[in-house]
């Protein structure tokens, strides 16, 4: 793949003294890592804007997280993490044909129905600054499952991964908020 | 979220993990599990039915090796390619083990077409070796697909494939060595059309089987 991002032995001991519970060393290894994984799904899925450049290199890291026992420190890292990042590359690829394939572009008529009453503007799409402000002002883990289930379309599953907490949490948090929203974006709309 | 806080929350939440075993150490003990089965099904079944039991002549011991020696490379090929960066030609090995069994049972039905002619097709029915060999496949494929499960699934569906023959081509061992069958061509088609099929169906399945898991559910001890 491209140029490592530093010398391999050093990238070995710091994964070898993370297998050991060494989150300093994790920490480390990781922030070195993401850098690098950036550069090469940039390199190699041109067509990726940022936000899906930024899901892969999430993905990778988190692949590299569960599978991290599977290393195993006598051998050299960067065939071990080139091949996951590879991999992850490439499910990620199947996932943006698969999206694009089932997008249907739709041209920006004026007028879509016959009848005028049809065509009326009462129903607005909403106020996305609005939106983005009342998802602000939400708590914490509320404001967390709307951002990894809604807006970046996690499984229930990934998003448990990435926050640490339980399924069921997931979901009685993106409940609240999403009452929240209603209540909040009802009362901005009400004046 | 992004990537600086993933990386702090993941970093926040780490357990001490043992790296896995090397691929050849942990096809060691899939094969004590299978050698514990070779011995204590057709055990069971002799003691049962007295007459049960082959004669061994050198071809029957050369197809019986040439499945063990599938079954082994299938099997380590199977749990080298869960681990990042390990060799991306080991299916190779277990394409060579099954070329070798196939090409030993093709000598012997060559004999069997000459004496019987199209009746070798037909002649023989083997539904029960085709559910012993399903049996034996779930028993001694489980383990190993709870096994790959611990590694990286890079390569789902052919892990899964390769896990399904590993476990298959023992089974099939069992059901040759309890169950004479007069006509070499029968273990070929019945057998081999039901190891073809079901591994087939375990790399159909692979990646329902292997699946990228949620980080907190990885072992977080036990190197096997």
């Amino acid at each position: 793949m491209d140029d490592a991002p530093a010398t391999d032995e050093h990238l070995s001991r710091l994964m070898a003294r993370a297998q050991q519970g060494d989150n300093e060393a994790y920490v480390t290894l990781l922030r070195t890592l993401a850098p690098w994984i950036r550069r090469t799904v940039r390199g190699r899925r041109g067509f990726l804007g940022d936000q899906d450049v930024e899901d892969v290199v999430q993905d990778a890291l988190l692949s590299i997280h569960t599978v991290r026992a599977t290393y195993d420190p006598a051998r050299p890292l960067m065939p071990w993490l080139s091949a996951i990042v590879r991999h992850r590359l490439a499910d990620a690829g199947r996932r943006h044909v698969r999206h694009t394939a089932h997008e249907v572009h739709v041209d920006d008529l004026d007028v879509t129905f016959q009848s005028a009453t049809a065509n009326g503007c009462e129903e607005t799409s909403g106020d996305p600054e609005a939106l983005a402000r009342a998802i602000q002002a939400l708590p914490r883990r509320q404001r967390e499952a709307v951002e990894l289930l809604k807006l970046r379309e996690l499984s229930l599953k990934e998003a448990s991964a990435a926050t640490g907490t339980t399924v069921g949490a997931l979901k009685v948090a993106t409940h609240r908020a999403m009452m929240s929203l209603h209540r909040m974006l009802r009362g901005i709309a009400e004046g | 979220m992004n990537t600086d806080e993933l990386i702090d929350r993941l970093s926040r939440d780490l357990t001490v993990v043992k790296p896995l075993s090397v691929p050849g150490v942990r096809t060691v003990l899939w094969l004590a599990w299978a050698a514990m089965y070779l011995v204590a099904v057709p055990a069971v079944i002799f003691a049962t039915r007295p007459t049960a039991g082959v004669t061994a002549t050198p071809l029957f011991l050369l197809q019986q090796g040439a499945a063990l020696v599938t079954g082994l490379l299938a099997a380590r090929a199977a749990l080298a390619s869960v681990i990042p960066g390990a060799s991306r030609r080991a299916w190779v090995p277990p394409a060579i083990g099954v070329t070798m069994w196939v090409a030993s049972l093709l000598s012997a039905v060559v004999p069997d077409l000459r004496a019987f002619g199209t009746l070798a097709f037909t002649s023989e029915r083997d539904w029960p070796c085709v559910a012993s060999i399903a049996m034996g496949g779930i028993v001694l494929g489980l383990p190993l697909i709870l096994m790959v499960r611990r590694g990286a699934p890079l390569t789902p569906r052919a892990t899964a494939g390769l896990a399904g023959l590993a476990a298959l081509s023992v089974a099939n061992m069992e059901a040759c060595l309890t169950r004479p069958h007069a006509i070499v061509l029968t273990v070929l088609l019945w057998h081999g059309g039901t190891i073809a099929i079901v591994a087939a169906l375990c790399a159909m399945l692979g990646r329902r089987w292997l699946r990228w898991p949620p980080h907190e559910s990885m072992p977080d001890a036990g190197g096997l």
